[in-house]
């Protein structure tokens, strides 16, 4: 390790304009002087919104000033406002609740509602049992009907109800195919076309994965995935791809072949997105503690858009990655509290976490000649451990520093598991995407955590120091206990299972070993593919901007429901 | 060949405070005094004078069954007279106060019997019998281990630990449970839960920069001594780390 020179600190312009007028490298300040939530105009709008409800419902709500610790509220230091990094929008930090940020909910809406079901399974059914027919015109018309039948609508059934199409709007399927000759013969509107949407590269590893199957991209409608769960999704979508294909292929309605289908709808052809839950964490399958880091690596799209700067696409799913899996995840389907977001936020906001990685950049770019610009196999380093150490030493002394020098940053990330998890991310990320290795990336995430144990005598708190206590034995060497490779790992692997700050910036370690070798995904291309889509409500490519335009109001999510309730 | 603990590796002061917190061998130097009725007011558990409660009946009253972990472990005062379990709890100023909440935690689990530590990274408990809790809360209040403005004893809001001093040099405290005094004593006027006190409790005076950077426990490189100097340490640190990836929790020397 050897401390590289890095003028640029992209966390500055935050620390200046969060703490303007002070000194952001002094060691003091005023305090008990701002009027607790009253400096806060987020909070002055919750206050007059909470008055009006309750003298509308007659019961007491949101009173800070009156519950909080006896009558002295929060806000006896200064409020801070955040920087989305990366995006130069400062926002409150209650607008980074889920609940506050429409673009969150949709971000997590599109996933849980998103199955991708094979069609060749379907296509030999009709074929080989039926005699019947499977032309690109006849794929065509089918996709026309499933567009029809998808979001809730009848195809064979007389005198049914069905649903309005101005609440149902998000729902659709469209189709990809790694055959340039099929896909050129499918209707424009209805195709993920490969050569389009990505890097000349990248598309065409993609459509060598894929192949010269055809597979469908179905988001089912917003409201049915809120009112039911991610289970449903497989469900609903199958329902109305089964009756799509007895209209679209003149099929009778209660032929065994129809069983065929089904199945393959509902089980041999789909990709979920996550899969099920043992049943102590009494979840279906598309729910979040059952995405596999690697997966939800592919769900991410920046990799697409910036195939040039790993660290940035790794920091995308960084953002996205701790909204999902600690604000919604282990925040609220786990633990129930609405505490997390103050942790994750951390690891998306002021440019911190973006600043300690990009020193690593510099730092394998000076010391091991890594073209991270460039990413590619060639120039990847080897991934051993006396590597691993001196990466994950350099970086985290390094972000140490910067928490010292700058009192300010030290303040804005005034929680240990704050600052362990985004120091340890940067370590993870630099060590991934040198190596290639997710691995390696999750070893150097555990050094950092030993190191930052010991030099602060602090980490986070008490499950959160366990986890990165055991974690040094279970990653670049997988044999102590037999452990998998980060890829396929997830929320609910053994000790992981359990604590804020860890599970999106583990997705983001394995990202960054992909994004890093230049790959085009990192373990399902089909899903790669899938959320490439334009026509999705939430743009995968920018999920940090995404959560900025919700935070300030100017993301239109799906789910409309003014069509069905009074005018207000 | 019996085992001698080490207290940890390192060249650099912060890692030879680190061992002499933790070594029961050693003497915790002395800096204040804390009258025993101070304490108690300050732990907010009693009133001064009152009885201890209790969870259980004396020891001495009870029908204990025939263990040899009971031969063997014998009980505290705390323990035998029955009383509750209850706690101390404090936030240390990132701004190299004297001790850190691993540090702590290390050097109670050397020193005192009977405890269960907890070690967050604002905060650092420890539980006990409440008449074992008292002579221990002295013990870290009076002696090197404590400083009147950077560390603070809190129950709940313990909100401090790694922000800027305020301008008199005193960690941040939303509820201001201790103030620094006209006279440069620092004052308790509530509880450590945040109850008002009858009367302030004087806690003496914060010690200066010179001190603290020669005994704190943390490393800064800032306000103290630099994790990087002390390359002993983090030598360790990779060392532990490298064993423990090649051979899980049995680890070899290679």
């Amino acid at each position: 390790m050897a401390k590289i020179e890095r003028t640029q600190k992209l966390f500055l312009k935050s620390l200046k304009e969060k703490f303007r007028g002070q000194d952001v490298e002094s060691e003091t300040a005023e305090f008990y002087k701002f009027g607790g939530v009253r400096q806060s105009p987020r909070k002055m709008e919750f206050m007059k919104a909470s008055r009006a409800i309750e003298m509308d419902r007659g019961l007491a709500m949101y009173d800070p000033e009156r519950c909080h610790l006896g009558g002295i509220p929060m806000g006896q230091r200064q409020l801070m406002t955040y920087e989305v990094s990366g995006t130069g929008v400062f926002v409150e930090g209650d607008d980074l609740h889920f609940v506050n940020n429409s673009a969150m909910q949709q971000f997590w809406d599109d996933i849980r509602r998103t199955v991708i079901v094979g069609m060749d399974l379907a296509h030999q059914t009709l074929q080989k049992r039926l005699g019947k027919e499977v032309t690109p015109e006849t794929i065509n018309e089918y996709l026309h009907i499933l567009n029809h039948a998808m979001p809730g609508a009848a195809v064979v059934q007389e005198h049914m109800v069905e649903t309005h199409p101005g609440l149902v709007d998000d729902c659709y399927v469209k189709v990809f195919t790694g055959d340039d000759d099929v896909a050129d013969d499918i209707e424009p509107q209805f195709l993920l076309d490969i050569e389009k949407l990505f890097p000349a590269k990248q598309a065409e590893e993609l459509k060598a994965e894929v192949g010269k199957g055809m597979y469908q991209a179905i988001h089912i409608p917003t409201a049915v995935s809120r009112t039911c769960d991610g289970g449903t999704t497989s469900r609903w979508s199958a329902m109305q791809i089964g009756m799509s294909f007895i209209a679209a292929y003149r099929m009778c309605a209660g032929e065994a072949a129809v069983a065929d289908l089904s199945y393959a709808a509902k089980h041999a052809g789909v990709v979920q997105m996550a899969s099920l839950l043992p049943a102590r964490r009494a979840r279906g399958p598309n729910e979040p503690g059952g995405i596999k880091f690697g997966l939800f690596s592919d769900i991410i799209q920046a990799n697409r858009k910036y195939p040039h700067d790993p660290a940035k696409a790794s920091l995308e799913v960084v953002g996205a990655g701790v909204m999902l899996f600690d604000q919604i995840w282990l925040g609220s389907y786990m633990s129930g509290g609405v505490g997390f977001t103050q942790y994750a936020t951390a690891a998306y906001t002021d440019n911190i976490l973006d600043e300690y990685t990009y020193y690593g950049m510099d730092y394998i770019k000076d010391r091991y000649n890594v073209d991270w610009r460039n990413p590619s196999v060639d120039d990847k380093v080897s991934p051993t451990q006396e590597i691993v150490n001196d990466l994950a030493t350099e970086v985290t002394l390094n972000a140490m520093e910067q928490y010292e020098q700058f009192p300010t940053l030290m303040e804005d990330h005034f929680g240990g598991s704050q600052r362990a998890g985004v120091i340890a991310a940067a370590c993870g990320l630099t060590s991934s995407i040198a190596t290639g290795n997710s691995n390696a990336g999750l070893n150097g995430w555990y050094l950092s955590m030993l190191l930052h144990k010991d030099g602060w005598s602090r980490l986070g708190f008490f499950g959160y120091d366990l986890q990165d206590q055991c974690g040094s034995a279970n990653s670049l060497s997988m044999e102590p206990d037999r452990g998998l490779m980060g890829e396929l790992r997830g929320p609910n692997y053994p000790n992981y299972a359990m604590n804020v700050g860890h599970q999106g910036e583990y997705a983001a370690i394995v990202g960054g070993a992909h994004y890093g070798r230049g790959d085009a995904f990192c373990y399902s291309p089909l899903v790669k593919v899938c959320f490439a889509d334009p026509a999705l409500k939430f743009d995968f490519a920018e999920p940090r901007r995404e959560f900025a335009k919700g935070a300030i109001r100017e993301f239109m999510p799906a789910g409309e429901r003014s069509l069905i309730i009074p005018a207000r | 060949m019996a085992y001698k603990p080490q207290y940890g590796p390192g060249t650099s002061i912060v890692a030879e405070n680190r061992r002499k917190q933790m070594n029961p061998g050693q003497k915790l130097e002395k800096v204040r005094s804390v009258t025993d009725e101070d304490i108690v007011l300050i732990l907010g558990h009693r009133a001064p004078g009152s009885a201890y409660p209790t969870a259980h009946p004396p020891l001495a009253e009870q029908q204990e069954p025939e263990c040899p972990m009971r031969r063997i472990v014998k009980p505290t005062e705390g323990a035998k007279a029955g009383d509750r379990v209850r706690y101390i709890q404090f936030a240390d100023s990132m701004f190299v106060a004297p001790s850190q909440p691993y540090q702590r935690t290390y050097s109670e689990m050397y020193r005192f019997r009977g405890i269960d530590p907890g070690t967050l990274s604002g905060r650092q408990i420890v539980e006990c019998r409440e008449r074992d809790l008292e002579k221990y809360a002295k013990e870290l209040v009076e002696t090197e281990m404590f400083d009147p403005a950077r560390v603070g004893i809190r129950g709940a809001t313990v909100h401090g630990h790694s922000l800027r001093l305020a301008e008199d040099g005193m960690m941040f405290d939303m509820l201001q449970r201790c103030l620094l005094d006209e006279d440069g004593i620092v004052k308790y006027i509530k509880n450590q839960i945040g109850e008002p006190l009858d009367r302030a409790v004087a806690v003496g005076k914060p010690m200066d920069e010179k001190w603290l950077k020669a005994h704190t426990t943390i490393f800064h490189s800032l306000a103290g001594t630099s994790y990087r100097d002390d390359a002993e340490y983090i030598e360790y640190v990779q060392r532990i780390h490298s064993l423990r990836t090649k051979y899980g929790f049995m680890p070899k020397e290679e």
